[in-house]
Formats: C-alpha cells, sequence, structure tokens
C-alpha cells in the first residue's frame, strides 16, 4: 500500500483530504505543518508528499527543500497545494525541488487524479 | 448561487464533503477570532512582518476551506481580503487604519456567513460594499468606506465609489473564467452545439476545449470566459444539452506538473490549463525509475532539526486536548457531587460517636473518603471554570468603535486574564461589566483636546483587572479620565429628589450613582443611553453574591471594583445556631464575633438596637424575632454578636451560638420553594437537616431603615 504524508495546518482540509486518500485506497500520515512534516519524514518513509505552500513554523516549499536536501526523498514526488496559481509560486515550488502543484480548491476526484499520474 | 455551489461541492467525487463542515466551521471561527485579535494589536505605523503573516495566513486558511467546501460567499471575501493582507506584508502598500477597519467588518461579515451556512439563519449577506473597498484599496485608492463602526453584516447602502479595479487583472474586468463539464453524452456531437452557441453571441465570451477534444467517459470539459450569471449561460445551454448535464465551477481548480521534475509523469500529461502542472527534471518523476530504487533506501541521515520554531498557535493540536460537553451534563455532575458531598458530611459526623480504636479501618476510609471527595468537588469545579479572557476578549472591539465613535482616544488594557470564574458568573458579568467600561469610556475619558489642555496625555487610558483575592474573584474597571466631582453629584441628587446631606462620606457620595435614575453625564448620549442604568448593573451584581465599590480622585480618574465569590454553587460558610435553628452567613461577609453582656447593647428611638463596639456603634439585628424563631427554653438569651459586613455597611448579628465553619453547597430557595426577605438559598448539613443562608445585603439594608 502506497503511503502518503498529508501536511496542511488547515484541521478541515487535512480531514478532507485524508479522507478522500484513505478512501482511494492510501495509506495516509497526516502533519500540522511543516515542521511536523519534517520530524515525520525523519521517523517514516512515504511514497508521496502532498503539502499546503503557507503554514506556520515551517511553508511547503521550505519543507520541499529540506526533503530534497535528504537522500531519502531525493526523488519521492513532491506536490504543493496552493491557492496562488502564479508562476512566481510555480517558479518557487521548482526551484525548491516540488514534482508538481495542485491549486486549490479541488475537489476530490482531482487529487485522485493527480496522484495517479505520480504513483504508479 | 452559494446554495447551488454548495450542493456541487459537497457531493464531488461521491465523498459527502458535508462531514468536514463543523470541522470547518470551527476552523473558521477561530481563524477569524485570532485575526480579529491581530488586526486589533497592529501597531499601523510600525507593523510587525510576522504579525502581517499571522493576519495574512487566517485569510488565507479561511478561503481555502471555504472554496473547497462551496461556500463561495465567503471565499470571495477572503480572496479580496488576502490580496489586501498579500500587498501589506510584502510591504507594496502600508497599513491604514482604515483598512483596519475594512478588516475587521469584513470579519464580521464572514461571522455572518458562516453563521447563515450553518444554518442559524438570518438574510444573505450584502457584501458588495466591503469588496468595493478592499479592491479601492488593493489598487492604492483613498478608502472610500466611512469610518462608521456600525456592523458591515447589516446591508446599509454605503456610497457606492467609482468602478473598482479588479486586483491583478488576469482577467479582464467583469469577466470570469469557468470550468463548464458536459455529460454524460450520448452524442457528444451535442457538446460542439455549447462552442457554435458562443461564435452565434458574441457577448456570451470565449469557450475552448479542456479536454483536447477528447471525451473521457461520455464527459466534456471547457474552459468559458464570460461576463454572464451562472443562470444566463445554464438557460442558454439548455437549448442543447439537458440541465441536469451541465455543471458549472469556478476556473480555480487545478494542479500541474514540473516538467521533469522527480514523480512528474511524461511531458504529454503536464498540461497548465487542468491548473496543476510537474516541473520538468524535478525529482520525483516516474520518468526517473532508475533512480526510484533510491528512494525506498532507508536513510538514517534524516534528522529532525528544530527549525527555529516560533511561539504560534498550533490550531491541530486543539483537537485532541479538548473536549466539547454540554453544560447540562457538567451541571449535572456538580449536582450529583454536591450530594455526594452532603452524603459524605453525614458520614463524617456520624462517626464521630464511633471509636477510632475499635473501628480503625473505618475511620481511615472515611478519611479518605473526606479527602477524594474534597478534591472530586474540586476537579468538578473547575471543568466549570473558564478564563476570564472569554470576557475581555470582547473589550478591544468594543472599545474601539465606542472611541471611534466618540472621538475619543482609548486604550484599553487588560490584566490577568487568565484568572478563572465560574461559567455561570461569566455570562451574567459581561452585562454589567460592558455597561461600566462604556461608562468609564463615555463619562470618564476626557475629549482628546480636554486632556492636552490639562497636561494629560491625548490617550486615555482604561485598565480592566482581574485578580483572585480570597474566595473572590475582583475585577477592576480603572480609567484615567476626569474622576467623580463631588459637588455635581450631591446636586444632582438633591435635583432627583434624593437624599443628600453635605455630612456624607465620599464613599457614599459616589455610591450616590447607583441610586435608580441617577445619571450624571449633562447630555445623555446614545452610547451611555442604553436604558441600562448603573443602578441595574450594582443589582445584577448584587444578585451574583458580590459587591460594587468605587474610588475617585478627581481630575485622575475612578476605579470601580467589583468583587464577586468565585462559584454561584459552594461557599465557605459559618454556621450559627439560634435557638433550634442552624443559619449559614457567607463567611466572606464576617468581620469578627465576640460577646456580649446585655447592659452593651443600647435601645434608641424605641426599637433601634445599637451595640458599641471600640467607640464605634453599630446596628444591632436580632435573628431571634426577624425569623421568628421559636424558644423552648425563654430564660436563654441570644449572647453572641457575630459583625457582617455587606454593601458598605456594618450590622451586629445576635446569635445563641458559633457552629463552625464549613463549605457548603448552594441550593437555590426560589426554584424549590419561593423567595423568601433576608434568605439567599439553603443547604443540606452534615446531619441532613436543611439550614438557610442569610442574605447578608438584605440584613445590612433593614437596619438603615
Amino acid at each position: 500500500m502506497y503511503s502518503i504524508l498529508a501536511v496542511d495546518d488547515s484541521a478541515s482540509m487535512r480531514q478532507m483530504v485524508s479522507f478522500t486518500l484513505k478512501n482511494a485506497g492510501f495509506n495516509v500520515v497526516e502533519a500540522v505543518d511543516g515542521q511536523d512534516a519534517w520530524e515525520k519524514a525523519g521517523q517514516l518513509n512515504f511514497d508521496l508528499v502532498l503539502t499546503d505552500q503557507n503554514m506556520p513554523r515551517m511553508d511547503g516549499i521550505s519543507l520541499t527543500r529540506k526533503l530534497r536536501e535528504s537522500p531519502k526523498f531525493k526523488v519521492t514526488p513532491i506536490l504543493i497545494l496552493t491557492t496562488e496559481s502564479s508562476d512566481q509560486m510555480k517558479q518557487a515550488g521548482r526551484a525548491a525541488g516540488a514534482t508538481g502543484w495542485l491549486v486549490k480548491p479541488f475537489d476530490p476526484a482531482k487529487l485522485i487524479e493527480v496522484i495517479g499520474k505520480v504513483i504508479r | 448561487m452559494s446554495e447551488t455551489s454548495t450542493d456541487d461541492a459537497s457531493m464531488s467525487a461521491g465523498i459527502d464533503l458535508s462531514q468536514f463542515y463543523q470541522v470547518f466551521f470551527e476552523e473558521a471561527a477561530e481563524n477569524l477570532d485570532s485575526m480579529e485579535q491581530l488586526l486589533l494589536n497592529l501597531d499601523i505605523e510600525s507593523a510587525d512582518d510576522e504579525e502581517l503573516n499571522a493576519i495574512f495566513r487566517c485569510a488565507h486558511s479561511i478561503k481555502g476551506g471555504s472554496a473547497t467546501f462551496g461556500f463561495s460567499d465567503v471565499a470571495e471575501l477572503t480572496h479580496q481580503m488576502e490580496t489586501l493582507l498579500d500587498k501589506l506584508r510584502r510591504h507594496e502598500l502600508s497599513p491604514t487604519s482604515a483598512m483596519v477597519d475594512v478588516l475587521l467588518q469584513s470579519g464580521d461579515a464572514l461571522r455572518a456567513q458562516l453563521a447563515r451556512h450553518q444554518g442559524s439563519g438570518g438574510t444573505v449577506v450584502d457584501t458588495s460594499d466591503l469588496l468595493v473597498s478592499i479592491r479601492a484599496m488593493v489598487s492604492g485608492q483613498a478608502p472610500s468606506v466611512t469610518a462608521a463602526p456600525a456592523p458591515a453584516a447589516s446591508a446599509a447602502p454605503a456610497p457606492a465609489p467609482a468602478p473598482a479595479p479588479q486586483p491583478a487583472p488576469v482577467v479582464a474586468p467583469g469577466m470570469r473564467e469557468l470550468e463548464l463539464v458536459v455529460g454524460p453524452l450520448h452524442d457528444l456531437a451535442l457538446a460542439n452545439n455549447l462552442v457554435e452557441l458562443f461564435k452565434e453571441i458574441v457577448d456570451l465570451g470565449t469557450i475552448e476545449p479542456l479536454d483536447g477534444g477528447q471525451a473521457a467517459d461520455g464527459m466534456r470539459r471547457f474552459k468559458i470566459t464570460t461576463a454572464c450569471s451562472d443562470n444566463d449561460l445554464l438557460d442558454l445551454f439548455t437549448f442543447h444539452v439537458a440541465r441536469e448535464e451541465v455543471v458549472l465551477m469556478p476556473l480555480s481548480v487545478g494542479y500541474g506538473f514540473h516538467a521533469g521534475a522527480p514523480g512528474a509523469p511524461p511531458a504529454e500529461d503536464a498540461d497548465q490549463d487542468k491548473g496543476y502542472g510537474l516541473f520538468e527534471n524535478a525529482p520525483g518523476m516516474p520518468a526517473s525509475t532508475g533512480e526510484g530504487a533510491m528512494a525506498s533506501t532507508p536513510s538514517a541521515s534524516a534528522v529532525a532539526k528544530p527549525a527555529a520554531p516560533k511561539a504560534e498557535k498550533a490550531p491541530a493540536g486543539m483537537e485532541s486536548t479538548t473536549l466539547r460537553v454540554s453544560v447540562e451534563k457538567v451541571d449535572q455532575l456538580i449536582n450529583l457531587v454536591g450530594e455526594l458531598v452532603i452524603t459524605q458530611a453525614m458520614l463524617a459526623q456520624n462517626s464521630l460517636s464511633v471509636d477510632p480504636s475499635l473501628f480503625q479501618q473505618l475511620s481511615s476510609g472515611l478519611a479518605d473518603l473526606e479527602r477524594n471527595t474534597r478534591d472530586l468537588q474540586e476537579s468538578v469545579m473547575s471543568i466549570r471554570m473558564i478564563p476570564m479572557s472569554m470576557v475581555f476578549s470582547r473589550f478591544p472591539r468594543m472599545m474601539r468603535d465606542l472611541a471611534a465613535k466618540l472621538g475619543k482616544k482609548v486604550e484599553l488594557v487588560t490584566q490577568g486574564e487568565s484568572t478563572e470564574l465560574d461559567k455561570g458568573l461569566v455570562e451574567k458579568i459581561t452585562d454589567p461589566l460592558t455597561h461600566l467600561v462604556r461608562n468609564s469610556c463615555d463619562h470618564g475619558i476626557e475629549m482628546p483636546a480636554e486632556r492636552l489642555a490639562k497636561g494629560k496625555p491625548e490617550q486615555g487610558t482604561i485598565t480592566l483587572v482581574a485578580s483572585h483575592q480570597g474566595g473572590s474573584i475582583v475585577i477592576e474597571v480603572r480609567d484615567d479620565g476626569k474622576g467623580l466631582n463631588r459637588g455635581k453629584l450631591i446636586s444632582k441628587a438633591r435635583e432627583r429628589g434624593i437624599d443628600a446631606p453635605d455630612s456624607m462620606t465620599d464613599s457614599e457620595v459616589w455610591n450616590l450613582i447607583f441610586a435608580p435614575g441617577f445619571s450624571t453625564a449633562d447630555v445623555v448620549t446614545d452610547v451611555s443611553g442604553r436604558g441600562v442604568g448603573m443602578d441595574v448593573v450594582k443589582r445584577n451584581i448584587t444578585q451574583l453574591g458580590g459587591t460594587v465599590e468605587i474610588e475617585s480622585a478627581e481630575g485622575y480618574g475612578m476605579k470601580v471594583s467589583v468583587r464577586l465569590p468565585l462559584t454561584l454553587a459552594i461557599m465557605d460558610g459559618m454556621s450559627v445556631g439560634v435557638g433550634e435553628e442552624v443559619y449559614i452567613l457567607p463567611l466572606s461577609s464576617v468581620i469578627e464575633s465576640f460577646q456580649v453582656t446585655p447592659e452593651t447593647v443600647k435601645t434608641v428611638g424605641g426599637t433601634g438596637r445599637l451595640v458599641e463596639v471600640r467607640q464605634e456603634y453599630m446596628p444591632v439585628v436580632e435573628l431571634e424575632s426577624i425569623f421568628n424563631v421559636p424558644r423552648q427554653d425563654p430564660e436563654r438569651v441570644s449572647a453572641i454578636m457575630v459583625v457582617v459586613e455587606a454593601e458598605g455597611g456594618r450590622v451586629a448579628l445576635m446569635v445563641d451560638e458559633l457552629l463552625g465553619q464549613q463549605q457548603v453547597v448552594v441550593k437555590n430557595l426560589e426554584a424549590n420553594y419561593r423567595k423568601v426577605p433576608d434568605i439567599s438559598g439553603a443547604t443540606i448539613m452534615g446531619d441532613g437537616r436543611v439550614a438557610l443562608i442569610l442574605d447578608i445585603g438584605s440584613l445590612v439594608r433593614r437596619s438603615r431603615h
């Protein structure tokens, strides 16, 4: 079973994402912000990281950068959830080493669709 | 429109999103509260980056959730707020108090919108004025909103400013980008009719396929850029396809891959129109399967390094650490514990007749029971205790609006927010406190010019302090305004026909403002003239078993101290015996007790009796005669005086004996029987008898007449 780390500071978003992914047969670990995610990433292995962009303590971009520095997550798909679809954000994500982005709001089906493209 | 989109979103992909609504509502309420706090604390001249970021994040978080769960009206307003806040945190704009006003009003409007979505009813919240104002600010125009603190939720028509330019117009002004999903269609050619429609009616806007003309499961997807309303579009579409086959949604939905990024699919999948993307050559792409094996290689190098965590509220932590329980359940628990305390007291009393050396185990068991009962009682009572910050938190906003309305400059300082108070008291003390704070702002603090002329700082200060003192909580409302004027109060009292001799002490004069129908303001403003006088404030506090005291220094301000018992349910009492009866005195009102001889009690004016205590005469209240206590032994007389104090007055109560001190569980007499003069409640004693709790305030008043 694929394991996904879902990072979002908003409890409702986290629940929604987590429920959707579990429904689709993924194993999900939740983290409340980048710092929490980074700590969990140190202890567990994940096949995909799905992170919100704007969070307290550590944002999604910094998390991505840190994960990429670690050999364990060098090639793990990392998707950034964002409400800003500006090029600036995309470039920041790209520079940090993100695999892709997904614009909020999205519907659950789209989330599964995107994940299906990177996890095979 | 909002309802329709809610329905659409709530069933996306067969997942019922409504199950997440409650969490979203709670989270949004928390975010709105912290946003308001942050805005009120924001120093406009030198705004802190971290604060601006925090405010931004609140709006951002609400926007994300509301858009996901389909509350489009909330999403629309938060989106505009977020745009403005984004410019502020990037220092593209400087914060102004007008911006703070608009953001606060927007917060109110969001609360109303959310309340409506939660099913509390109410009319649709009109936010068009707010949206216009925020857009104007975003584009750097002068604020068009009046600083009126009227709740934004009221759909009062504000002067409409010039056409509001869209922030960062990606789309032409007035145009919207929508995603249109049609299907399932038995004949895919039908969808092409819709494309034709846009060619025929030029005003409709543009349409382009999102799926490259390829239908998936009979569904076609288009991107529409239009100025028309959803309903207009749907009406037109129904000429070609059935209404239920058409879904319109905002085209913000999307994702993308960075070409070449790790984990990104092959290039042909990268489709920016879908609103998502994968970066080229970025790590994590499935294309880089060769390296993929490395991903699963365990690595010990990922050691978590704390990245300077800031002391920030993590909303997620709250979920597991708090539990919402209905107040009824807690009250039931408290009642049961109250009964348990009484039972335990009875057992303790009965065991006194048992020889402890013979029943050692029983004695130690009873001692354990007593200790555990006390602990249990304290723990249960603490459930009902909530911090004063729950009351204080409403004042900064109120003060801001009030000061703006009065044209005054006032700073609110609160101290002791963590002081805990029984929930029942918190609810009841809020209104009286609100009135006191209003009063200080309205009557106490002078106009800025007047303050400067007096050599005071232009900005007045109102200080709210809560603290525990013994078994009570003391809440002080202090201001550095003009204070009370003795002469003015006395002449005003005489005008109102209140007896006010010149010989009154200052404290008696200050207490005049609690007299019914007394108002010291020369002009009754709409702020103070809210129908609640200081007399009502005083009465409400007295009903809670509390007292109010005023200290004032003319020209320097005044201080109103409200003293309340910590809880209404349990009280430290002193039990006294009169004849065969037992009465309870609130321990907090007992000053001293002493034995008297009949000679020290003097009779004046026929019925009034006074006792001399250290060269001071004090009215005597004979409980025996007030409560008509029957005497078995006519020879016996009350020989002990207990001096009690309430409402600034002292009386000496004549009792037969002092029985002891104990915690008593207060039972409401009115609810179980009826109101009895001079009695505030009842309790059950250790031996199972009912004892009445005396209303000291009422006894003091009785002695004055």
